[in-house]
């Protein structure tokens, strides 16, 4: 069993143009095995008072290599979605953007939430974990 | 105008029932535009020999952060082939993650004032398992850096 995720970032932001390509085989804490759980791949529309959301609550994970996954589906420039890890802001994901970083769920305070800056946005999500 | 897209595939063909085949693609623009982020620090290749935390970029100035809210996108990867070695990711002392050998990150800082402040502020920071040594890359494309007056004592 096998999951891989793979980057590839190109940009001619510099005069040398930009080009690369990173894969990981997500496998668990320390070990050369794979990852073999997951949740989603899902959506979350976020209806009325675009209220705060918490999407996974530390406290229902335990330790380990998990991975992370999400992408804001809007098509609306101006329309984002506030990354939190425990409290503490992390960025913003505007239209069209995904991220896909490592988490650290071992506290129960380490919930990651997501806070849209409209309503009815829709992101969508996947984690995988130990 | 620079033209910078990423895009990430995940692959599996036996976590699920279905293949899991997910491919998605964004360009990088400045925040609620449609205009393409032109400032980068570089990328950076780094043999670290200390498990001490490290800010990866210029540490972000409390109550003067030039560039908060702004758009930028942050990668690390873990060069390391030791299964065992990882990497402990933290933003403003607050743990994000653990980056294990062939690891990486890609996601969006807003350089913000920490909310949990203790003087870490917004920084990304990685802390190194090993003292051994463990090879790293990183870069941060965005809308600017804040880059420091010599000698600026910081809080």
């Amino acid at each position: 069993m096998a999951t891989t995720a793979t980057i590839t970032l190109s940009s001619d932001i510099v005069s040398d143009t930009l080009k690369f390509s990173t894969s990981a085989t997500l496998t668990k804490a320390g070990l050369g095995t794979a990852l073999t759980d997951a949740v989603g791949l899902s959506r979350k529309t976020v209806a009325g008072s675009h209220a705060q959301y918490t999407l996974f609550d530390g406290d229902a994970y335990g330790d380990g290599s998990h991975k992370v996954y999400l992408k804001n589906t809007s098509t609306d420039n101006a329309e984002y979605f506030t990354i939190e890890i425990n409290s503490e802001q992390m960025g913003k994901l505007y239209a069209g953007d995904w991220a896909f970083f490592p988490w650290e769920a071992n506290a129960d305070t380490n919930d990651i939430k997501i806070d849209p800056s409209d309503n009815d946005m829709t992101l969508e999500y996947m984690l995988f974990y130990e | 105008m620079a033209t910078t897209t990423a895009a990430l595939t995940i692959s599996s063909s036996d976590l699920v029932g279905d293949a899991l085949s997910l491919t998605t693609t964004n360009t990088l623009n400045k925040a609620g535009t449609t205009i393409g982020l032109d400032q980068t620090t570089g990328m950076t290749k780094a043999y670290l020999t200390s498990t001490d935390t490290i800010d990866l970029f210029p540490a972000l100035v409390e109550g003067s952060i030039a560039f908060e809210g702004k758009s930028s996108w942050v990668y690390i990867c873990n060069k390391s082939e030791d299964e065992g070695e990882y990497a402990l990711v933290t933003i403003g002392g607050i743990n994000i993650g653990r980056l294990y050998a062939g690891d990486f990150l890609w996601m969006p800082w807003d350089m913000i004032e920490s909310a949990n402040a203790d003087n870490h502020h917004g920084d990304i920071e990685i802390a190194p398992s090993v003292a051994t040594g463990m090879w790293f890359e990183w870069t941060c494309i965005n809308e600017g850096t804040e880059w420091h007056a010599a000698d600026l004592a910081i809080s």
